[in-house]
């Protein structure tokens, strides 16, 4: 039901197009990565086609296979009811330099799922406006869906950040100290020498 | 080449060659229990039945069949096509093969699988084929049908002791027959054979003997069930625990191809299987060879040592630096390895000979042992044809006893351990060790640094044919060692030098003129020498 | 800043000129599951609202490429986990797909009657507990209590209140029991009464009408392009229903509707989602109905389906397909599929990529709540503290979904 559309992007983007194929009732196009932001506002903006819902992104690692990062971005027309998977590959044999254009422009509910392919995946969106870890800690070190991160690895400990980086106070504000939470008698603390 | 169609594929074959024999070396699987691409052909287990369409003219060969007619409620007499054993029928150009794609091979191949497991004890949890056994695979694969008989299972000797090594189950055996035609037809010593008949059949040793000879593992090999299993193995370790990397068995200089079976979480090798190799070894391994996986973790050295007494790799090289400093090159001599890799030789070369400007040449390993006319060698070390390329000038040790005797040499840098002829004297010299193993050059060594040995890391060894064969890493580095070669390479950083090769890659690329791991792995089997 | 007990001038007193930082915590009573919102307020409203999620994060992708197929149904139960039913059944319809395995005609209808009980047990959870927050503590346990209704009946037929496990690639763990349609159909009345009683209480409250109307407005295009699917997005008046416009299992056998709101704003979220308890209750009434008593619940394919438990013990057939389903895990085809089916919360999809062997190369979940909870800092933006409540207990995130 949806191979009208593999059709019209055959049509239209011609060699940019490098594989279409149908199974299980989905149909894939694989697109070649400069041509990610043009695709996807062509899928938008047609008519006939009028891809207004942003369903799925996230990424596979192939490591075996150059380029290994495979980009998969799922999209659903509501009015027309048809769906269309949209793959790009990216990333050289150590998964460095897997970059796509950000869609976040087209469809704004891209901007979460591509800030989770980034954290889980390592695939970079170029022009992004906030692309920083979702899922993991600002400090995580690595990309735990790409195949080679072994799955006991751990992650050193993080330090209390600065306040700078931590961009609000630290510790408790005034008047609160120390004894916070602390039953009412505040003599039951012990004291230290210097009040 | 002449061709036959298997279900519409076309498979070039060898003069002679049967159907099932040259659909795997295309790859295609016609399931089989009873053959071996290195063993005769006895047609017995009916499993590799295929349909192969009449000549052109020819008049189909069938059989009268009864069936049972759903409808009518009675049995009919139907015709069905003869189907023929693909292991025994040589294959012929032109020749129409149905194996997949044909219902009667299907319903053949399901029926047959049915009267297999008709007796067969319920034995997959405490069997050791469990993971790797084709009755589990082609159940799953050609038959998946529930039990249907309600009778007891005929009941035979389970766990009978054939020999030193392998214990027999008869229960799960599938008289196949392929543990006997090994022992004649490769080992060369028939002690095994049928006895009984109908399902009663078993396989016995011959009266007054016991399995026993230099090739009992590989019957627990061939066979495809878990009838027979070696005594070193059985209980050990279940296979779906176990990873494996392509080795190259240390026994002897066939260099034998094999599997090493370890299990990552408590970083042990657990077994060798042999590995197809039509130059090499063919599809066999030696019971010695067999069992050298232990040498892995048995006899190892894993801490360095400095006069005897553990201590820090930092103190080793620190001593190693002041007892080395300002000695004259003429003093210092080299004993090469013929049980380590090429790359670990080439470093010795690369770190004595070229950085430190040793001329004096030795090369150590075990002493021969026992030979025979099929696969072992008398020398039991994996690579003196490799240590012979990379140090043709090598005297033996003895030659070294002597020198450190007349005071010609006084530094030693060995590497490996194994001595062939007493090594006493040379305490009198400075020696640095570095070896994976126990012997007799590790006990007379000044400074000792462990070595990995060949499970733990990728190293090429040359065997008797001058084949180049690489081992793959499979364990993590026991203890404190480490390669060989990055031993040698910071006791060259240690004592001043600098050498320009730093990782196994650079090392290879030196060796073997650029040359890409690849191109060593072993070629594929095609046909099994005569 | 002065001390407030100084003599001051009326003109003298400073007011702080750049916005406020104000955290809501991870830990929040109203947090649901784990979500830090880093607020920027000017006095009371809300000029940034940077929401964080993934204090949930528990791998689950990545383990389920260190597993079999089977044994991600613990692992997806754990999703959306007070609508367990429904991620179990999203995930076997997706194998399947797979596969290409069609279930018997009873366990379809037993999986629809199922996940309806599930997605009951969603809503009450999400209505309850957005009362709660806003002071109605009453109502909550009304609806709590409508919720362990369902639990008992789901506990009878599962064993297990929540992340029940239920789901089989090829059918479902175990036949219905053997009184589950009367006891389906004695506590059904018993659910709508006291979801009646609750609304009576709750929307003829004025302070509850003004806390939720008009609050958290967004337009169907807007939502749309967020990704937002669910009851999130029929409040904004499009009618996009998994159930209706691809229909799988038995809904397009059974009559319902849809309820779709206007103004998308919280209390249109509220009132869809007491519109669909209402049509959950009238599919399973119905599936109830056209559910045969007996006849197989699991298709009877040994690649698939595990064997009878007295011939695994008996037989070795039976071992043996035992064996090769646990050791090394159903064999899926090579290739890929992207399956969905209505959440309680969306369009749950789930992405699985398969090599051929027993292990999932790659399962990705598509939480429908991600998109719904990435719309959070469009909704607060320019709006008051105070409703920040509302505006997230009605999207009804679900941490354990959101952060997968």
């Amino acid at each position: 039901m949806s191979q009208a559309v593999l059709d019209k992007l055959k049509e239209r983007f011609g060699t940019a197009i490098l594989e279409t194929s149908s199974s299980f009732g989905d149909e894939t196009a694989v697109v070649e990565p400069s041509q990610w932001k043009s695709v996807c506002t062509f899928l938008r903006e047609d008519p006939a086609l009028d891809f207004d819902m942003p369903v799925d992104l996230c990424a596979v690692d192939y490591p075996n296979r150059a380029p290994r990062l495979e980009v998969v971005m799922h999209l659903y027309s509501v009015p027309l009811r048809h769906r269309i998977r949209l793959k790009a590959r990216v990333g050289d044999e150590d998964a460095n330099g897997a970059e796509l254009d950000s869609v976040t422009a087209i469809w704004p509910g891209m901007n979460w799922l591509e800030r989770e392919t980034w954290d889980m995946s390592g695939v970079r969106f170029r022009g992004h406006p906030d692309l920083r870890r979702i899922l993991m800690y600002p400090e995580f070190e690595g990309h735990p869906l790409q195949r080679t991160y072994p799955a006991d690895r751990t992650q050193p400990l993080v330090a209390y950040r600065t306040e700078g980086e931590a961009g609000m106070p630290l510790g408790k504000l005034e008047p609160f100290g120390p004894d916070e939470g602390m039953p009412f008698g505040r003599d039951a603390l012990p004291r230290s020498e210097e009040s | 080449m002449p061709t036959f169609k298997l279900d519409g594929k076309p498979i070039p074959f060898d003069a002679g060659e049967t159907i099932i024999k040259a659909a795997w070396k295309q790859g295609v699987d016609i399931p089989h229990y009873c053959w071996h691409p290195g063993l005769s052909a006895p047609a017995n287990c009916r499993m590799c039945l295929v349909e192969i369409a009449p000549k052109p003219g020819a008049r189909p060969v069938t059989l009268d069949v009864l069936e049972w007619d759903a409808k009518a409620g009675t049995y009919r007499t139907t015709q069905k096509p003869k189907l023929q054993p693909s292991c025994y029928t040589a294959a012929a150009e032109g020749m129409e093969v149905l194996s997949d794609s044909s219902e009667h091979v299907r319903k053949a191949r399901r029926d047959v699988q049915e009267f297999l497991l008709l007796n067969h004890p319920v034995d997959c949890p405490i069997c050791d084929q469990s993971g790797e056994c084709k009755l589990q695979d082609y159940w799953l694969e050609h038959g998946r049908y529930q039990k249907r008989m309600r009778d007891e299972p005929v009941h035979k000797p389970k766990g009978v002791v054939f020999g030193p090594t392998i214990v027999y189950d008869g229960e799960r055996c599938v008289m196949c027959t392929r543990c006997v035609r090994f022992m004649a037809e490769v080992a060369k010593d028939p002690v095994l054979d049928m006895r009984e008949r109908g399902n009663l059949n078993e396989i016995f040793v011959a009266p007054g003997r016991q399995l026993d000879g230099h090739y009992t593992f590989m019957t627990e090999h061939v066979c495809p069930v878990g009838a027979l299993t070696t005594k070193d193995f059985r209980f050990k370790a279940r296979v779906w625990f176990l990873r494996t990397a392509s080795a190259v068995c240390q026994g002897c200089a066939t260099g034998c191809n094999a599997h090493l079976d370890y299990d990552p979480r408590y970083n042990r090798a657990y077994r060798y299987r042999p590995r197809d190799n039509e130059k090499v070894n063919q599809f066999w391994m030696c019971d010695e060879g067999m069992l050298t996986y232990k040498q892995a973790h048995d006899g190892r050295l894993v801490q360095a040592k400095v006069r005897g007494e553990a201590a820090s790799m930092a103190q080793a090289f620190e001593e190693a630096k002041s007892l080395f400093a300002g000695v004259p090159k003429e003093s210092v001599g080299l004993v090469f390895s013929a049980a380590h890799s090429v790359e670990d030789n080439w470093m010795l070369r690369e770190v004595g000979a070229t950085v430190l400007g040793s001329r004096s040449f030795y090369a150590s390993g075990a002493a021969d042992g026992y030979e025979d006319r099929i696969l072992i060698h008398r020398d039991k070390n994996s690579n003196t044809a490799g240590v012979k390329q990379i140090a043709p000038s090598a005297k033996a040790l003895q030659a070294l006893v002597e020198d450190v005797g007349s005071g010609r040499v006084t530094h030693v840098i060995a590497l490996g351990a194994a001595a062939a002829s007493a090594t006493d004297a040379l305490r009198g010299a400075t020696v640095i060790t570095v070896a994976a193993h126990q012997g007799p050059l590790a006990d007379v060594s000044t400074i000792l640094l462990p070595a990995t040995s060949w499970a733990e890391q990728s190293g090429t060894y040359v065997n008797s044919k001058g084949i180049k064969q690489v081992s793959d890493k499979a364990l993590e580095p026991l203890g404190a060692s480490r390669p060989a070669w990055r031993h040698l390479l910071d006791l060259a950083g240690a004592l001043g030098y600098e050498v320009s090769t730093t990782s196994l890659k650079q090392i290879r690329a030196q060796v073997l003129g650029g040359a890409t791991v690849e191109a060593l792995a072993p070629s594929p089997v095609t046909a099994p020498a005569e | 800043m002065e001390p407030v007990y100084a003599e001051l001038e009326e003109g003298e007193l400073e007011l702080p000129a750049e916005p406020m930082h104000l955290n809501m915590g991870p830990s929040h009573p109203a947090m649901h599951g784990t979500v830090r919102i880093v607020l920027d307020l000017s006095g009371e409203t809300i000029v940034r609202a940077d929401v964080q999620v993934g204090y949930l994060h528990r791998g689950f992708e990545k383990m389920c490429e260190r597993g079999t197929w089977a044994q991600v149904f613990p692992y997806v139960d754990r999703l959306n986990y007070v609508s367990p039913m429904l991620n179990n059944i999203g995930y076997a319809l997706a194998v399947e797909k797979l596969c290409g395995l069609a279930v018997p005609e009873r366990c379809q209808w037993y999986r629809t009657i199922l996940g309806e009980l599930a997605r009951l047990s969603d809503h009450l959870t999400c209505n309850g507990a957005m009362a709660m927050e806003l002071g109605a503590f009453t109502p909550f346990l009304w609806l709590v209590k409508a919720r362990e209704m369902v639990w008992d009946i789901l506990e009878e037929e599962t064993g297990a209140r929540l992340t029940h496990s239920f789901g089989r690639i090829g059918g479902m763990a175990n036949p219905p029991s053997a009184d589950f349609k009367g006891l389906c159909r004695a506590t059904l009345p018993k659910i709508l009464g006291l979801v009646e009683e609750g609304e009576k209480m709750l929307l003829k409250n004025r302070i509850f009408i003004d806390r939720l109307e008009n609050v958290g407005r967004i337009s169907g295009a807007d939502a749309t392009a967020l990704g937002w699917t669910g009851p999130c997005l029929r409040s904004t008046g499009v009618a996009y229903d998994v159930r209706k416009a691809h229909p799988y299992l038995k809904y397009d056998e059974v009559d319902f509707d849809i309820p779709v709101g206007t103004k998308g704003d919280t209390l249109d979220r509220f009132l869809v989602r007491l519109g669909e308890i209402r049509q959950s209750i009238r599919i399973i009434n119905q599936a109830l109905e056209r559910m045969a008593d007996d006849g197989p619940i699991s298709c009877d394919d040994p690649r698939f389906v595990l064997p009878e438990k007295d011939g695994v013990y008996t037989t070795i057939e039976a071992t043996i397909q035992h064996f090769k389903l646990i050791m090394e895990g159903a064999k899926v085809p090579k290739g890929e599929v992207y399956s969905y089916t209505e959440g309680g919360n969306g369009e749950l999809g789930y992405y699985l990529v398969s090599d051929g062997t027993g292990t999932p190369y790659r399962v990705r979940i598509r939480p429908p709540c991600f998109q719904i909870t990435g719309g959070l800092s469009k909704l607060l933006e320019g709006r008051m503290l105070s409703d920040i409540v509302p505006t997230f207990g009605a999207l009804n995130m679900i941490g354990g979904e959101c952060d997968h």
